[in-house]
């Protein structure tokens, strides 16, 4: 459990990102660890927003169930989140807004309003709270006061001073009147990390796998990915394009896919939904594409804001007719930066469609972490030289490992043919029964060599586990924590992560969890989509799925109080959380 | 050399005996021929049909993709290798119909390509249904007591989107359609060229004899850059149908706004340096 964690809330359009963008930089800059989930309502305005930190000096995996610090900017957020906060919790509200008595909570009172208008306007509110957080945690002002100068420079002068004294303000009430209810950080080292969310990182891996080319239709929670690509699209010399509807977008990453580039969508279900065909079109016609594919509570609309994942089924099983295809679902924002990488080299590898399956809950929140290394991103074009195939150029030559020798469209001297049909090695079509067995068998042949490629689960925890849980994607963060409350309530507990669900990694899941008691999914899902696939790839037979379907993010208690339900309070009895 | 021709496809063709659509091929092998073109040169994209299969009847490079999904693709590999030259040919169902969005839109984004729709007002692939662009009354299985959906009017919606070249032709005519291809690939953004097609096997209504009675070619008179003649052109149909270039709205590419004179995407490398650079501002 991380040492602090504080949780502020406000309404929408209140202002209460830039609260969390400044004092997210902050700590990070003070060398904290931080995990910051977000939690927003389906509007622009009005409704109630907030965003969860969890601050420690080692990294954090999982969003937590309460709060040690409530920064309440409008009066909806202290009602709501009262009832969520550990003992000796502590409130920071505006003094208009009287709290109620609770016990073991302490309030700190903080007259934002009239501080921001002495300092010229309303909107300083802002300012005061991340004044008054800082002095809650014992930060100076000195870090705030560098914050603000770099963040309103633009603004001019004016701007940067009076949000530093509505800052200082708020600063120094908390320090002169509430200066026991302070819940000040363990010192930790300052390090230079990056303070990324994991659509910046699943961005930067399709930017450092050699992304050229990306068209998407806007739709949450994927659109934070396109944002990113699209922000730094010109400096990169990616083309970015907003497409009419997703199956414009697919279609047009085949045709530039075709031209010899990498390519990617981001979608989320829906929009997943409509790319359909254009997938089963990547299949048969050996196109690479790289499918973003972050998660939202479905059916339909469903919770366009929230979390789950209910697309795994989706991802291994759209586009009608059979190929081959990669399905990825990184736990964290770290690995979803090298999955990103890995997805794109592969699909050029072997000319198919891989998804990269991500949530609301990874794509929104923030991490700090160490830069990624460079030095591990490998970098291979996978184009043929023509100075090396048989005239004529035959774009689906059958070979032994039903990769067939892909150049791009303009190569002098070869005519290069993609086609939606069932089609000759020159791409020409074809109802020829022997010529169609043959196709049909080359492309599952790569299936040998996409199954070697790194994707194994992984293990973490105890060695000989009385409790083992599997799970796929973010759930990753809570499993982990579940494991390590159990282990240190002496309960031998270990996990099972899958980040490549397709081609299933189905002898190494067997080595891991063939023989394992009592073995359990996590999935933020209602029906047990992992379970379903382990069963079917393995034979294994999993206990009840925890699964969590009402839009929010698993955590930690969340699984132990599942596990109580299932397997009696007893032995969990003394697991804390 | 106008006679030898390197686009041409010798094995067997799927159309029945009479279809216009082996006339539209001709037009298209002698525009790229003239127009001096290697095949190595030219992008065929195509959606499904039968006019959709001509990329595989012509010896270009060819993207055959799904029904009414031409144009994205088309759109795709334009802006990945500019120095292609794109030409995307498919049906008044593909095009109209199913892809109707993407007509729309293509226009608007005005990409440096020429689309030619064979325009026989039927589906002919699927066997004899309504298309967009049947006539009223015309009756077909799905049809029976004649069609009542309004005709889409392929032209008025191009001139009304604005776009830099719009043109229609008669299949029969193999020189003026091969004509307004030739010009289409010069005009510098999105051209359109509707083709008349009879489909000699469904389409009952609008025969050879239908289209020759009808059409004639436009005089120096019309002038193309007049925006509201232009219109008044387009919905010349059940007494005359003017053939020619009907609309002319020369404005820069999407290729010449967005890429300009920057290598093509496909000539471009990774540069980790600035992916280290991204990181650096992510503090
Ligand atoms: C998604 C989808 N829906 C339906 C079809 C069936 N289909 C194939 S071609 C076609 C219509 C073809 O008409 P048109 O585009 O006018 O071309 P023509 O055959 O007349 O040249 C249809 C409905 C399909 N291939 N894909
Ligand atoms: S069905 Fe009509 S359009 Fe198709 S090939 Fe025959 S004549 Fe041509």
């Amino acid at each position: 459990m991380p040492q602090t964690t504080l949780t502020l809330g406000g309404m929408a359009g209140q202002g209460l990102v830039t609260v969390s963008d400044l004092l997210l930089k902050l700590l990070a800059r003070a060398g904290y660890r931080l995990l910051a989930t977000q939690d927003y309502m389906s509007r622009v305005r009005g409704g109630h927003n907030f965003i969860q930190i969890c601050i420690d000096a080692d990294p954090v995996f999982a969003p937590q169930p309460a709060a040690d610090i409530l920064a309440a900017l409008d009066r909806r957020s202290m009602d709501e989140h009262l009832r969520e906060l550990t003992a000796g919790g502590i409130v920071l509200h505006d003094s208009d807004h009287t709290p109620p008595t609770v016990n073991g909570v302490r309030f700190a009172g903080v007259p934002m309003n009239r501080f921001a208008n002495e300092a010229g306007n309303p909107v300083y509110a802002n300012a005061v709270a991340l004044g008054a957080i800082a002095a809650l945690l014992e930060i100076g002002m000195a870090g705030v006061d560098a914050l603000l100068r770099e963040h309103f420079g633009k603004k001019g002068n004016e701007a940067v001073e009076k949000n530093i004294a509505a800052a200082q303000a708020g600063h120094r009430h908390i320090a002169r009147y509430y200066a026991e209810t302070t819940r000040p950080l363990q010192p930790v080292k300052q390090k230079t990390r990056m303070l990324i969310n994991g659509a910046q990182a699943i961005g930067l891996g399709m930017m450092a796998g050699g992304l050229r080319f990306v068209s998407a239709y806007p739709m949450s929670p994927s659109t934070s990915i396109f944002n990113y690509v699209t922000a730094n699209a010109a400096e990169l010399g990616i083309l970015s394009e907003q497409a009419e509807d997703e199956i414009a977008a697919v279609n047009m990453a085949l045709g530039a896919s075709a031209a010899g580039v990498r390519t990617a969508v981001t979608t989320s279900g829906g929009g997943l939904d409509l790319m359909a065909e254009g997938i089963s079109l990547a299949g048969i016609a050996e196109t690479p594409v790289v499918i973003a594919n972050i998660m939202r509570p479905g059916p339909a609309t469903g919770l366009p804001t929230r979390t789950g994942q209910e697309d795994l089924d989706l991802a291994l099983n759209i586009g009608h007719g059979e190929f081959p295809r990669f399905v990825f679902a990184p736990g964290t924002a770290e690995e979803a930066f090298y999955t990103a990488i890995h997805a794109m080299n592969l699909a050029d590898k072997y000319q198919v469609p891989v998804f990269l399956l991500g949530d609301q809950q990874l794509v929104d929140s923030y991490v700090t972490l160490d830069r990624f290394n460079a030095a591990r991103v490998r970098f291979k074009n996978y184009l043929a030289d023509p100075a090396k195939l048989p005239d004529p150029y035959k774009r689906y030559s059958l070979t032994p490992n039903g990769v067939s020798p892909r150049l791009p469209y303009g190569t002098p001297g070869a005519r290069v043919m993609y086609d939606s049909h069932l089609h000759e090695e020159d791409g020409h079509i074809t109802e020829d029964p022997g010529i169609v067995r043959a196709m049909v068998e080359k492309r599952f042949r790569k299936l040998k060599g996409m199954a070697k490629e790194p994707g194994a689960p992984t293990w973490y925890g105890a060695k000989k586990p009385l409790i083992t849980l599997a799970c796929w994607g973010t759930a990753y963060g809570a499993a982990r924590e579940a494991v390590d409350a159990l282990n240190g309530a002496g309960i031998k507990a270990g996990m099972a992560h899958f980040n490549r669900l397709a081609p299933f990694p189905s002898g190494e899941a067997r080595a891991l969890l063939a023989k394992k008691e009592t073995l359990h999914t996590v999935e933020g899902n209602f029906t047990g989509q992992l379970a379903r696939l382990l069963a079917r790839e393995t034979g294994i037979r999993t206990g009840v799925p925890v699964t969590r379907y009402d839009g929010r993010p698993i955590t930690a208690r969340f699984i132990i109080d599942r596990l109580k339900e299932v397997h009696g309070n007893g032995k969990f009895k003394r697991v804390s959380l | 050399m106008e006679n030898s021709n390197a686009f041409r496809y010798e094995g067997e063709k799927a159309w029945c005996p009479g279809c216009g659509d082996f006339a539209i091929l001709s037009s298209v092998e002698k525009a790229l021929t003239r127009a001096g073109k290697k095949p190595e040169e030219v992008l065929t994209v195509s959606g499904i049909g039968q006019a959709a299969k001509l990329p595989h009847y012509l010896k270009t490079n060819g993207f055959n993709g799904l029904h009414g999904r031409a144009l994205p693709p088309a759109f795709g590999a334009k802006t990945a290798n500019h120095r292609l030259t794109v030409i995307v040919t498919s049906g008044d169902g593909d095009v109209y119909g199913e892809g109707g969005n993407h007509f729309i839109h293509a226009i608007r984004r005005n990409t440096e390509m020429t689309l030619i729709v064979h325009n026989n007002q039927v589906y002919g692939l699927t066997k004899g249904q309504a298309s967009p662009t049947s006539d009223k009354g015309m009756k077909t299985k799905l049809q029976p007591d004649g069609v009542i959906l309004t005709p889409f009017n392929p032209l008025a919606v191009a001139i009304a989107l604005g776009a830099p070249f719009v043109a229609r032709s008669f299949s029969k005519e193999i020189d003026l359609t091969a004509e307004l291809i030739g010009q289409a690939m010069e005009c510098g953004g999105f051209a359109l060229i509707d083709v008349l097609q009879p489909c000699v096997s469904f389409n009952k209504v609008n025969t050879y004899q239908w289209y020759q009675q009808r059409a004639y070619r436009l005089g120096p008179e019309h002038d193309p850059a007049d925006r509201m003649k232009a219109l008044a052109k387009a919905f010349e149909w059940d007494e005359k149908i003017p053939l020619g270039v009907i609309y002319k709205n020369p404005r820069p590419g999407y290729v010449a706004t967005v890429i300009g004179d920057a290598k093509p995407l496909v000539e471009r490398d990774v540069d980790m340096e600035k992916i280290k650079g991204l990181m650096a501002r992510l503090y």
